[in-house]
């Protein structure tokens, strides 16, 4: 049994590539479906994103899980396989899992430690479990990821820190304010990313939007957006009576504002803080504004600035990451490595209680006279004896199974308590029939599959 | 006399006490979940400690116990432990935590060196009800000054940093500016007013008990001075719009009156003088 995780993403694929290979969301369970029933593949989970499509798998032998899993990633999307052969990646076993981890957790994705994909990890697996393709081994794994990724977040500052200039703009602005509640934002020219800010600060609170700007038909217009007022240039400097946060991104060749402006506006203000972003090239606001109390004047040089160093901090956080990931590791490794035992000790187990019923049976064909009370006891004592016997050997044979050449050792033990037999007669994996998790103990696996561990 | 288990007590308090602000300090530098919680409980086990001391000293020495310098220090301490404990239950504020409590226990430090027994020098008839409660508003008065200026002394480092475009983890940790002079204005809201009751309390008490005439005693008027300080404060903010940094460096300086009217004015005031002596 090995673990397979193929896929494409943003660093080794194209946008056009990756498009070709985008999972409708409600195609995903036909595709699982399809997938489960191809050879080699015991359990699957696909993973598909804007930025990477991957196929998590299960199966029985590495080369032909490969081979399969490419054909089918050909067949379903329709593409030739020397098309996307160069852009995919196959890690195996170990990687795999922490290919997997680190995903959830955000550190393989475009923006470090972003938190949205654990989301869709999640997604990814319930929609697997959903249709059945997933069973012991992705089960205990998936779940493992996500509670993996939960504590990632909630123990690391990785996700505490804004990335792009128009969110460290509102991190900004929380610095100066503290919140956003009854503040009101000018936008200064109506630029996409000025938009984009007013857009955040409104979600953040922010209670009114006005928009000045030079056409006044655009200023109303983006001003509808956030159901804000938009003023004609010539009454600037009465919006900027009313403004909490100036967003500036006017074409200007010269500046729309300087000290004297603002200083003569602050009296009129009641000198209430000003928190002003430039976000044009060439600027807007004189620099010497910020020399004014009560004025913040951040240009984008700044915010890439703050940008530049919570992504510094991002990548200290991830290294905290990187080490929880080693642990969950060695966790899961040790969960996978016992795996296999499981159906040997069950076997062992119903051999010998085989053995008591077939006994007790005899006791009572040869002491007729028991009373219901006295065979209760006899039976209740005959188990507990064999629970004795087999506590030890037990004990033993989950420690050996996560030890080096553990496949001998199980070998041996199944030679040891002849359970050949036992293991053979049981039904073979059957995948299909299962909805949900089922426990490890009630699961057949035929006698070649036992060493799990390979 | 401290009797063993007081003393015992207090080693404790300092002990715990001095741990739970290290541990406070480790979380500042690297931010820790489980290291702020345990600092968060150890404090909590200080404030618990701290009681059990006043209490078991108010038992012993039959009064209620802020009237030597040793007795008042120790129950300022107690109060800015209060006030922190309460006030990061509302908001958390970690770095205010620590910072509070920097004084807090560097005013226990220093009491642990002085005058455990001395006695209060406020002979037995000159003690009243009033008397206490007059000692007691006033020093949760100067509780509330004493976080206001914690917060305005924020309002400055923070200030300066977004104006000098430092962007560190001190300062992400920091709450925003509009915040801390909120804070600092809400606490003198409630000092002002503790801090006169106190005073009228104690006008009435001294009218009672000092037979001269106190209210050109340094110790009064100096206190008349932090009042109208603090008093200006509130009305340039609200009447006059005052904000921020103005404001901030304002109450910083009333709260250096604070400091002076308690260590120097005590010294030469006819009758605040349990301090002198010590």
């Amino acid at each position: 049994m090995h673990i397979l995780a193929v896929g494409l993403n943003y660093k080794t694929a194209p946008v056009e590539l990756r498009e070709q290979f985008a999972f409708a969301g409600q195609d995903i369970p036909a595709a699982l479906k399809t997938l489960q029933n191809t050879n080699s593949i015991l359990e699957c989970v696909i993973l598909g994103t804007c930025n990477r499509t991957e196929i998590y798998a299960v199966v029985d032998q590495l080369h032909t899980g490969r081979h399969y899993i490419k054909e089918f990633l050909s067949k379903w999307f329709n593409v030739d396989r020397e098309r996307f052969i160069n852009h995919i990646y196959i890690k195996e076993n170990d990687a795999a899992v922490r290919h997997l981890f680190r995903v959830g957790c955000g550190l393989d994705s475009m923006v470090l430690g972003e938190t949205q994909i654990l989301g869709q990890v999640k997604d990814a697996f319930e929609s697997a479990l959903g249709t059945g393709t997933t069973g012991t081994v992705f089960n205990t794994l998936f779940k493992q990821a996500i509670t993996l990724a939960k504590r990632a977040q909630s123990e690391t500052e990785i996700n505490k820190n804004a990335v792009s200039t128009s969110y460290a703009a509102i991190e900004l602005g929380k610095k100066v304010f503290g919140y956003f509640r009854d503040k009101t934002v000018l936008v200064l020219g109506a630029g996409k990313m000025s938009e984009l800010t007013a857009k955040h600060l409104h979600a953040n609170g922010a209670s009114q939007v006005i928009v000045v700007n030079r056409t006044y038909e655009r200023a109303v217009q983006l001003a509808k957006k956030f159901s804000g007022i938009a003023y004609p240039m010539q009454e600037l400097s009465q919006a900027l009576v009313q403004a909490d946060i100036v967003i500036s991104s006017t074409g200007a060749k010269d500046y729309v504002l300087t000290k004297d402006m603002v200083q003569e506006m602050m009296k009129k203000r009641r000198n209430r803080p000003l928190f002003l972003i430039d976000i044009a090239v060439p600027r807007d606001l004189d620099p010497a504004i910020n020399e004014l109390e009560g004025v913040y004047l951040y240009d984008i040089d700044d915010l890439e600035g703050i940008v530049e160093a919570n992504l510094q901090e991002r990548l200290k956080e991830a290294e905290k990451i990187e080490v929880m990931i080693d642990n969950e590791m060695i966790a899961f490794k040790k969960w996978l490595s016992t795996l296999g035992v499981v159906p040997i000790i069950t076997a062992l187990r119903e051999k010998l209680l085989t053995h008591q019923e077939e006994m007790m049976r005899n006791i009572l064909n040869k002491c007729p006279d028991l009373t219901e009370k006295e065979i209760r006891m006899i039976n209740k004592q005959t188990k507990s004896m064999i629970n004795q016997i087999l506590h030890d050997p037990i004990v033993r044979v989950k420690e050996m199974a996560g030890q080096p050449r553990s496949e001998e050792a199980l070998k041996l033990f199944i030679k040891m308590f002849a359970l050949e037999d036992q293991l053979e007669e049981a039904t073979p994996y059957q995948e299909e029939e299962e909805k949900s998790y089922i426990p490890i103990r009630r699961r057949r696996v035929t006698g070649q599959e036992v060493p799990v561990r390979s | 006399m401290l009797l063993f288990q007081e003393r015992f007590i207090y080693d404790a308090i300092i002990y715990i006490y001095a741990l739970s602000i290290l541990l406070y300090f480790a979380d500042f530098l690297n931010r820790s979940r489980k290291v702020n919680r345990i600092a968060f409980w150890l404090l909590a086990i200080v404030w618990v400690l701290q009681t059990v001391f006043f209490v078991l000293s108010m038992v012993n020495k039959d009064y209620f116990p802020v009237l030597t310098l040793f007795e008042t220090l120790f129950f300022y301490s107690w109060i800015l432990v209060t006030l922190s404990l309460i006030i990061n239950s509302f908001f958390r504020i970690d770095i205010f935590v620590f910072f509070t409590n920097l004084i807090g226990f560097a005013v226990l430090a220093v009491n642990f060196f002085s005058n455990q027994e001395a006695p209060p020098l406020i002979s037995q008839p000159m003690t009243s009800d009033l008397l206490f409660l007059h000692i007691s508003l006033a020093f949760f008065g100067y509780g509330a000054f004493s976080l206001s200026f914690i917060f305005s002394v924020m309002y400055i480092i923070q200030n300066r940093m977004l104006k000098k475009k430092v962007w560190n983890n001190f300062l992400k940790r920091l709450p925003g500016l509009g915040l801390l002079d909120l804070y600092s204005y809400r606490l003198n809201m409630i000092g002002v007013p503790l801090l006169l009751m106190s005073i009228i309390l104690g006008v009435i008490w001294a009218n009672l008990k000092v037979p001269t005439n106190f209210w050109l005693d340094p110790k009064v008027m100096m206190t008349f001075v932090v009042l109208i300080a603090y008093s200006l404060y509130l009305y340039q903010r609200v009447t006059n719009g005052w904000h921020g940094k103005k404001l901030a460096l304002w109450n910083m300086g009333a709260f250096m009156l604070v400091l002076i009217n308690y260590l120097i004015s005590g010294s030469v005031s006819s009758f605040h003088q349990w301090l002198a002596t010590h």
